[in-house]
């Protein structure tokens, strides 16, 4: 892209350049270079050779297991039903795509327009982490084709199962909803656009309540294991809060990490009201983390007391806990509270990437690594760990792909008289720590 | 599925058949001492071949009440059966499958039990529990054979349900 | 349906509700569902075991199983062990139900315990499926329906036995295998499992479950010290329809003793419960907190004054 970029092209950020005729799909879908010239800067760049090498391993082993089953590439076992697809895929990239309601809510509902600049990427990112733990669930379903069957066939209403699957299922539609804005800007569809700016406030809403629902569902469904989770994972009253409270840091703190890779890789695509708000946003989304961070602590202290399970803190198991505790929750409080009182974005967006680690952790325990405690620990087979990356990189691709695309890190213009409006933005200063009153100068709606 | 028990012909003229008879025949209603020598248990001649019990053998070994209770007369001191059955009369029936009946779980049965609400005996063995319960026990007290075709050898449905056919490759069943 | 009509209907049936609901009935709902008082059951005791493995061989003939490893009557399969020696046989695709040995701790004779579903009277895997595969039947079985069984392997998750297998070697029609209680062939006429038609020993009591548990209390009675003073099964995860006497610690012989009494189910109701109330409540209180935004937002200044009002549109 640099290349290009020298030679003064600019990717596609509206209908049509000025003084120029509207742009085909086929012109926007290569960003304004013609097919050729994008294919030439996609193999210059190194990430998609290393892209390419995992797909060559990862997807023949993904259609080896529909061939030969399960069993061919999976430890799957008949005491660990639920191997790295799930715990990975499904209980870990749930979590951190609760960011698309978070910000729905914060910008729409509480009318906290100063984080506009990263709503979208919080929807996309919400969007595509839903969609990918449905494509994870897929793989690991022994029927997959039989997905429908609890919204059409069977019904079994009183299993949590049974309202993850609905909830999952109506709020990718909502989603699906939510990011189509930018979508129909990019096809140029104002229609559709505003019927769905129209019901934003019914879709922000039911995003709240499906979000809260299965973010628990999800770790509602271990209370059906309660024998065979560790104690110190486990908690029937506060599992599914425990669940859903770590999704707000999660969720938030994957926006910080996913912006500073776009910022570092992407910075082309950004445009300046993106650019100029990100590090006082950061700082922002630090804020809720933290809140959400020192809350799942009170309520996981709570958890273990209302069980009395100080017991097992003095074991194994408990140093385990106490390591994910201390590197997922604890450390990143004390980093985030340095990096707010210090106005420090780096150390900030570090803190984002141990919390993230910390919430896969505490899936990956719950799900597999503190499940079966009693019995023996599975370790996953190769080619599930290697379908797991694939499919993860599948996620980083589609990923990648729309926000080159569609308008999420920057804002499209339809006209050009709408222009000025957008440069406004630019004038907040990027290192404000105190963001400014809501809806003060962000704006991009028509 | 019952024990075949009946009385033996003597006017029986074949030397051969005689021989059969007797190892299949066996009386049952006479007294301790007119106890026969051997009885044929072919309750489970489904797998099993019958087998041919030397009754004489454990008369020897054994009082009556071990395996008759009381009703042989000769009930074991302190025995619970005395507290209702008088414990020195004989009954008209000593044999196991008189009391213990060959199918204990067919829906008759239990309905008949569930029925009596005056009923002691809730727990009553079936034929083949029984047996296998009361040889069992002694046996391995005893130190006597206790392997299934040390008393009985298998038939070839036997063999087949055992699935003696299976090869023990490397490894173990799958988990 | 013309408008008239369904307005009398609804007036019927408004009338018809009340009449039931007012009507002075003092009927209360149970609480709980302890399986159905005609559920049969099946009584082991462990004493009188011999790991003769009959029962392995019933099952595997009555359900046309694959050909084992190993033939039923090879001892051998008590010395295999798994995962680093940490783990006996269990229930697979190719065995309903399995026979192992134990060493009990006071080096007394080996006891031999036999693990199949345990047909719980509230089942787990019954509650925790989504496409509602299972059934728990009157005549006490726990049955699975593989037609709309979508494999997502919950049910295994949520077993407190871990008795249900998955065969995952099948790719195309990969399945539950777990007991069924012989539910099509045997129970529903009556016939006892074959399991238990095949034990020499009647280590293996079939009946109705009420009855099963009178046994269990006669055996205890008059045979004082030769049981453990506890019928597994009886209350564990809510009763199972197989209940256990043993003449060792239940723990020693591979039983989970820290069970809880109530169903898994009940583990589950309190998010259950939080689901009506966070779809009725959610709504309101979120627009809620909109409109007072909104309305701060419009006292805030006039320059913010027209975004949301026209954003909103």
């Amino acid at each position: 892209m640099k290349q290009f970029l020298v030679k003064g092209w600019r990717p596609v950020d509206a209908e049509a350049k000025e003084g120029q005729e509207t742009l085909t799909l086929w012109n926007k879908l290569w960003l304004g270079l013609t097919f050729r010239q994008y294919l030439s800067q996609a193999v210059r760049n190194p990430f998609n050779w290393v892209i390419a090498i995992i797909f060559a391993i990862g997807i023949p082993l993904v259609l080896y297991r529909f061939v030969f089953g399960l069993g061919a590439v999976t430890h799957s076992s008949n005491d660990y039903p639920w191997g790295l697809f799930l715990s990975f895929g499904l209980f870990a990239m749930v979590p951190l795509s609760a960011s698309g309601f978070m910000l729905g809510t914060a910008v729409e509902i509480f009318g906290r327009h100063d984080f506009e600049p990263v709503e979208r990427l919080a929807m996309l990112n919400g969007l595509l982490g839903y969609f990918f733990a449905v494509v994870f669930l897929l793989v690991d379903l022994g029927q997959p084709w039989r997905l429908p069957y609890p919204m059409a066939v069977a019904f079994g209403p009183a299993a949590v199962l049974f309202l993850v699957g609905w909830h999952v299922a109506t709020y990718l539609t909502v989603q699906v909803a939510e990011v189509s804005v930018s979508f129909f800007e990019w096809m140029n569809w104002p229609v559709c656009k505003k019927f769905i700016r129209r019901i934003t406030i019914g879709l922000t809403v039911s995003g709240i309540i499906l979000s809260t629902l299965h973010q628990g569902a999800l770790g509602a469904l271990f209370t059906y294991a309660p024998g065979k989770l560790h104690p110190l994972w486990y908690s029937a009253s506060f599992q599914w809060l425990h669940f859903l409270v770590s999704a707000i840091p999660g969720g938030l703190c994957m926006v910080i990490v996913v912006s500073t890779i776009v910022k570092k890789t992407m910075a082309w695509r950004c445009d300046e009201r993106f650019m100029a708000n990100l590090d006082r946003l950061t700082i922002a989304l630090a804020k809720g983390a933290s809140m959400g961070l020192i809350t799942y602590l009170v309520i996981k202290l709570i958890g273990v007391a209302h069980d009395n399970e100080w017991i097992y803190l003095s074991t194994g198991w408990g140093s385990w806990y106490l390591f994910e505790m201390g590197i997922g929750v604890v450390l990143p409080l004390i980093l985030f509270a340095r990096g707010i009182r210090y106005n420090k974005v780096g150390l900030i967006r570090f803190t984002a990437l141990l919390t993230v680690f910390g919430v896969v952790l505490n899936r990956l325990n719950t799900a597999l690594i503190a499940f079966n405690w009693k019995l023996y620990q599975d370790i996953p087979h190769w080619k599930e760990i290697t379908i797991s990356i694939t499919l993860f990189t599948l996620y980083i691709v589609t990923y990648r792909f729309i926000l080159y695309r569609l308008p999420i890190l920057f804002e499209w213009k339809t006209q050009p008289a709408e222009a000025p409006e957008a440069v406004r933005a630019k004038t907040v200063c990027p290192t404000q720590s105190n963001p400014s009153p809501a809806g003060a100068v962000y704006r991009s709606r028509d | 599925m019952a024990t075949n028990q009946t009385h033996s012909k003597p006017s029986l003229f074949q030397l051969v058949l005689l021989v059969a008879a007797l190892l299949l025949v066996t009386v049952v209603t006479v007294p301790a001492a007119e106890a026969p020598d051997t009885i044929t248990l072919n309750v489970l001649a489904e797998l099993y071949e019958p087998v041919v019990f030397d009754h004489a053998m454990h008369a020897d070994v054994a009082e009556c009440a071990i395996c008759h209770h009381q009703t042989t007369g000769q009930p074991e001191a302190g025995s619970r059966c005395v507290r209702c059955h008088s414990g020195n009369e004989t009954n008209a029936s000593v044999a196991c499958r008189d009391c213990h009946v060959a199918e204990p779980f067919s829906a008759d049965y239990m309905r008949s039990k569930e029925v009596d609400s005056e009923r002691y005996h809730i727990d009553m063995p079936g034929l083949k529990g029984a047996y296998h319960l009361s040889c069992l026990g002694c046996h391995t007290e005893m130190g006597a054979p206790t392997g299934c075709q040390e008393c009985h050898a298998r038939t070839a449905a036997g063999d087949e349900t055992f699935r003696a056919d299976a090869q023990a490759p490397t490894g173990g069943n799958s988990h | 349906m013309s408008k008239i009509s369904r307005r009398r209907f609804l007036a019927a049936s408004v009338a018809g509700g009340a009449a039931i609901t007012l009507a002075p009935t003092k009927k209360a709902l149970a609480a709980t569902f302890e399986g159905y008082s005609e559920g049969m059951g099946v009584l082991v005791d462990l004493t009188r075991c011999v790991g003769c493995r009959s029962c392995e061989a019933a099952c595997n003939k009555e359900q046309k199983l694959p050909t084992p490893d190993l033939p039923f009557d090879d001892p051998a399969v008590f010395d295999q062990t798994f995962h680093g020696g940490t783990q006996k046989r269990r229930t697979t695709e190719k065995a309903y139900t399995v026979v192992n040995r134990y060493e009990p701790k006071d080096g007394s004779q080996p006891v031999y315990r036999k693990i199949q579903c345990n047909h719980c009277n509230e089942p787990a895997c019954l509650t925790s499926c989504f496409v509602n595969a299972y059934t728990k039947t009157r005549e006490g079985a726990v049955v699975y329906n593989s037609k709309v069984c979508v494999g997502c392997r919950n049910c295994m998750v949520a077993c407190p036995f871990n008795v249900p297998a998955y065969s995952y070697s099948s790719a195309f029609n990969p399945m539950i295998k777990k007991c069924i209680f012989c539910h099509e062939t045997r129970l529903k006429q009556g016939l006892p499992p074959a399991c238990v038609a095949g034990c020499p020993q009647e280590a293996l009591t079939f009946g109705h479950r009420n009855s099963l548990i009178k046994i269990a209390r006669e055996r205890m009675r008059h045979q004082p010290g030769r049981y453990i003073d506890h019928i597994y099964g009886e209350k564990e995860v809510g009763g199972t329809a197989w209940i256990y006497l043993s003449a060792v610690p239940f723990e020693e012989v591979g039983f989970d003793t820290t069970l809880q009494k109530e169903p898994i189910l009940s583990n589950v109701k309190d998010f259950l419960s939080t689901v009506p109330m966070v779809l009725a409540i959610w709504p309101a209180l979120f627009s809620g907190f909109h409109l007072l935004a909104k309305h701060k937002e419009n006292h805030a200044g006039d320059d913010h004054q027209n975004i949301d009002e026209e954003a909103h549109k």
